[in-house]
């Protein structure tokens, strides 16, 4: 499965969020999207996904357009983990869970005995099990969150777009989500694309780097060659040093003190 | 859902019995149960006047109540749904207030002498409000705030305020029929027809088999715009249908029985504290609930008051007390 872009602009307004963006991201890759607040990060995820529509360009999923299919064909091929996991409704964990299985159950029919096993499994897989009956208003940000990656992995989707989904999640659920997406990229050939602000983390995990300023692209690539100091300089205007670190396996950052 | 269906039937046939003339209950089952059975075999010692007060008077009343009930419970389910806001209620879009604005000019013009002009009125000013307020709210460029809940919400607040005080320059200006007016928009199911029923019966039955149909995306909605675009509803779509349908009924209550509050924003709200938030269960319970609610309030309006009141009045005066014991004890636990 291949996602491309051509020539892809968008603006609210007057104020250019995108502008003249092109290139590809393929399955079997963690691609990690960086860049500083306003730099049209979120942007990008919400045109791939469909929700906002590209003022010139298209977006190509392999062969077809991204709106040539229905909002429905789309759920079943991209998952999104959106930053609004805040729920005014006192829905229940294992309910919330359930919904990312809807694009498959019928109007009006009650869901499968499969539906109920993988949602079970994945809210074991995300640690939400003993919460299952719970009220999705009354949990914590980082276990919301850890719901509605649930969410989206009962949707079972050869692509999933994390828009900054480990924001409130400890490190400990944090390396575990990230270990379960790198698997299943591996495995199972998924395509992932994920908005982080954590640098380090985006170089340890992902294949691929997007560097994002200003609604144009900085650099992309493997994420080894393109973090450097330089193109660190360029988006953030932080003087960094970068260093391969032993355990991680991966390029870090180091910020200054002043 | 069966229990609570029971006891509607059961409330509208006390109801048959009760007001000024009493009639016994084993009569109305007769009665009723010979007039569907078509066999005009009644028995000797029915009065004739407990068929006209039956049939004529108490049903039509009856019914039409339960109905407006159910049609605004149902609205205010829809409401709070879409603008993820528990205290929407079926006039947020400012639906009352064309509604009582269209019925003002009819009443103001005389055009009352037609006799249906007053509901006519009353339902074209709903339906222009509605567009008026859908259109101040929605932007083809930004799906993420086009017909949100606070664009919705303010735009209707503000249609409504400038209406409001279009109604007030009307009362001013007139004279006699400021009295009508104001009975008007209290609210009364005095001397329901059974046209009345009929209308509110259709829109009754489209809106809700047309809200059962969407109820599961309206679960989705209320995960967010882009969660419920990325789980496969068609957010435009289903908020713009599901807009018109709760304002539809919301219009055609209004026309057919003036102003009632309350109904349409406690019942949902507190049937949501029973069923949960799954507004595949929430809406027809809640229809049932409003029937019942309203039904309670109008016979007691009718035939246990010395007097009636407004059942605006009195639909919150019984209502509230409720809601506030049901509130307070499941909020804070």
């Amino acid at each position: 499965m291949k996602l491309t872009l051509h020539n892809i602009a968008f603006a609210y307004d007057q104020a250019d969020i995108i502008q003249n963006i092109s290139c590809s991201f393929v399955s079997g890759n963690f691609y990690s999207i960086i860049g500083p607040n306003g730099s049209g990060k979120t942007t990008l995820l919400d045109l791939l996904s469909g929700f906002l529509t590209p003022g010139r360009g298209h977006i190509g999923l392999d062969e077809k357009l991204i709106l040539s299919l229905s909002k429905k064909e789309i759920s079943k091929i991209i998952a999104l983990v959106s930053q609004d996991y805040i729920i005014n409704f006192p829905f229940r964990v294992k309910d919330v869970v359930m919904m990312g299985r809807h694009p498959y159950i019928p109007r009006f029919a009650h869901p499968s005995d499969k539906d109920m096993k993988k949602v079970d499994s994945m809210m074991k897989i995300c640690g939400i099990y003993n919460l299952s009956d719970r009220k999705i208003n009354e949990l914590s940000g980082g276990e919301r969150q850890r719901c509605v990656f649930a969410r989206a992995l009962c949707q079972d989707t050869p692509v999933l777009l994390l828009d900054e989904a480990f924001s409130n999640m400890d490190i400990n659920h944090t390396l575990q989500m990230l270990r379960l997406v790198k698997r299943s990229v591996k495995e199972k050939n998924r395509l992932v694309i994920s908005v982080f602000h954590d640098l380090n983390l985006a170089s340890t995990w992902s294949d691929e780097l997007l560097m994002l300023k200003k609604g144009k692209i900085i650099a992309f690539g493997n994420s080894q060659d393109i973090l450097t100091q330089q193109t660190i300089k360029e988006v953030f205007d932080v003087d960094a040093i970068i260093e391969f670190n032993e355990h991680a396996q991966a390029k870090q950052v180091y910020y200054p003190s002043i | 859902m069966v229990l609570f269906s029971f006891f509607l039937v059961l409330l509208i046939l006390v109801s048959l019995s009760m007001g000024y003339i009493h009639i016994p209950m084993s009569d109305i089952i007769q009665i009723l149960y010979g007039k569907f059975s078509s066999s005009l075999s009644l028995p000797e010692n029915t009065h004739e006047t407990y068929l006209a007060v039956i049939f004529d008077v108490r049903l039509p009343r009856i019914l039409t109540c339960a109905v407006v009930g159910a049609a605004l419970a149902v609205a205010g389910a829809l409401f709070q749904g879409i603008l993820l806001n528990p205290l929407a209620d079926p006039y947020t879009l400012g639906v009352s207030a064309g509604a009582a604005f269209g019925a003002s000019i009819a009443i103001l013009l005389n055009l009352s002498a037609a006799f249906v002009s007053v509901p006519v009125f009353a339902f074209t000013g709903a339906c222009a409000t509605l567009f008026l307020v859908m259109f101040l709210s929605y932007s083809a460029k930004n799906p993420s705030l086009s017909l949100s809940s606070n664009n919705l919400i303010l735009s209707g607040i503000i249609v409504a305020a400038i209406l409001s005080a279009g109604i007030s320059f009307l009362k001013f200006i007139a004279n006699e029929q400021v009295s009508v007016i104001i009975f008007w928009l209290m609210g009364s199911f005095a001397s329901k027809t059974w046209i009345d029923f009929l209308a509110v019966l259709i829109f009754l039955i489209l809106g809700l088999f047309i809200s059962l149909f969407f109820a599961r995306d309206l679960n989705l909605i209320s995960l967010g715009a882009k969660s419920a675009t990325s789980l496969g509803v068609d957010l435009k779509k289903v908020t713009i249908i599901l807009l018109v349908t709760g304002s539809m009924l919301a219009a055609i209550c209004v026309s057919v029985s003036g102003i009632i509050g309350f109904v349409g924003l406690l019942v949902p709200h507190t049937v949501r504290f029973i069923t949960g938030p799954d507004n595949r269960k929430l809406i027809p319970l809640s229809m049932l609930a409003g029937a019942f609610l309203l039904l309670f309030a109008d016979t007691i309006t009718r035939a246990v008051l010395p007097h009636e009141i407004p059942i605006g009045v009195l639909t919150a005066l019984t209502g509230g007390p409720v809601f506030c014991w049901i509130f307070k004890r499941n909020r804070f636990k």
